[in-house]
């Protein structure tokens, strides 16, 4: 419940940039954002407010090659000129995304006890547009999925990632995706590994209730060795 | 080239950014990453997870750029938002493996002049004059989630108060300072 007494509501608002909320709380207020001015502007205030207060941390030199990390998330590795964005952009740069994803993987990951597996990956696309959403990778330390879309899951729902082994028609419930639209798994049942589909369904904010997909299957994806 | 000097204001890098500029988000990067990158390494203290936090950021910066409104205020204050976020959720996954290690953590919020460092601008003199009139330990909570990432209960730990105590100091603590701080 957002609270709808202005004290209560800068409070929790409040609350919220500074991150103290539990997990639930938290979501509550971030899907309440898109529709709810008033909590909105009660955000931005404190944004704003607080801001000077980082300043306490002290600036620090990141690694250098954060920044390539970045630019092959966001490029096409072709590198070549490209029309001016369009909100599709991901749709043309899903390959891109992909050579990313592994890219981020090998860079970013915390150095596991390698396995000799390669790695694999699956773009998801919309059932809809057919457009790539979302981007996952399967490697020694377990499964990556990224967000590519900028499509949120309707208001007081909550994406739910499925794992369906070859030649077989059960979804596997691998866990709800948090609403930063990252989610790594350690490891992943018997069975969903190459040739696997991965689905996104629309579900209550908890998951689904029964273990099977109960709202509509909105992206999936093959893995595949690379 | 001439760069006229607000180019290297964030609120205009963001709003080229949200038109799709790459090379308007490398500069953003080259303005903004030390800062943000400082952001994230005080909260989840560990450089690769800080660098991951940083990488993920920027990607988000890309992305969501088109929905930054100037009525939201200054860029740069939505990007601490959007670092901070990233951090706090790298914090959940990783675990904060260093607070019981670290006895140092949190000392920051506690040293009787912390204030003293903030900027000197209108806005941070506005807030460091609010934060003063707070009772200390609402003080000090309010500065702790904010700087360090802390939750309720790493605060409860660090101030060695009981959780419900520590929750009513932070509330209380953002009531005064939104009376204060509201025109």
């Amino acid at each position: 419940m957002i609270p709808q007494d202005p004290q209560e509501r800068d409070a929790v608002a409040g609350e919220y940039v500074l991150g103290v909320l539990d997990d639930e709380q938290a979501t509550e207020i971030r899907n309440a954002l898109a529709t709810d001015r008033e909590l909105r502007a009660a955000v931005t205030f404190w944004e704003n407010k607080l801001h000077p207060l980082s300043a306490l941390a002290t600036p620090a030199n990141p690694p250098a090659e954060i920044w390539d990390a970045v630019e092959a998330r966001i490029s096409p590795p072709a590198r070549t000129p490209r029309p001016s964005v369009a909100p599709w952009r991901w749709t043309t740069g899903a390959f891109a995304a992909i050579a990313a994803a592994l890219l981020l993987y090998v860079a970013v990951t915390p150095r596991e006890p390698l396995q000799s597996a390669a790695p694999m990956v699956a773009v998801l696309q919309s059932s809809q547009t057919q457009s790539a959403g979302w981007v996952a990778v399967l490697g020694p330390g377990g499964l990556r999925l990224s967000k590519l879309t900028r499509q949120a899951p309707p208001q007081a729902h909550a994406y739910e990632l499925w794992g369906i082994a070859p030649h077989t028609t059960r979804p596997v419930p691998l866990g709800v995706i948090p609403a930063s639209g990252e989610m790594r798994l350690a490891e992943l049942p018997q069975g969903v590994g190459a040739g696997a589909t991965l689905a996104i369904s629309i579900e209550p904010p908890g998951g689904s209730p029964t273990g099977h997909p109960t709202g509509p299957v909105v992206y999936t994806g093959v893995l595949r060795a690379t | 080239m001439e760069q006229p000097a607000s180019l290297s204001s964030p609120d205009v890098l963001v709003e080229a950014v949200a038109r799709g500029s790459e090379r308007a988000l490398k500069r953003l990067y080259a303005l903004e990453s030390p800062r943000l990158y400082g952001i994230a390494l005080r909260i989840v203290r560990r450089p690769e997870v800080a660098a991951e936090v940083l990488q993920e950021t920027f990607v988000q910066i890309w992305q969501n750029a088109g929905s930054f409104a100037p009525e939201r205020g200054a860029a740069a204050a939505w990007l601490t938002g959007i670092v901070r976020f990233r951090a706090l959720d790298a914090l959940r996954r990783h675990s904060r493996e260093t607070l019981s290690g670290d006895s140092a953590l949190g000392d920051l919020a506690v040293e009787p002049d912390v204030l003293a460092k903030l900027d000197a601008d209108a806005d941070a003199a506005a807030l460091r004059r609010c934060l003063e009139q707070l009772e200390e330990n609402q003080r000090r909570s309010v500065v702790l989630a904010f700087v360090e990432g802390f939750s309720h209960a790493d605060i409860a730990k660090r101030l060695s108060a009981p959780l419900g105590t520590v929750k009513s100091w932070v509330r209380r603590g953002l009531i005064a300072l939104k009376g204060c701080l509201s025109p």
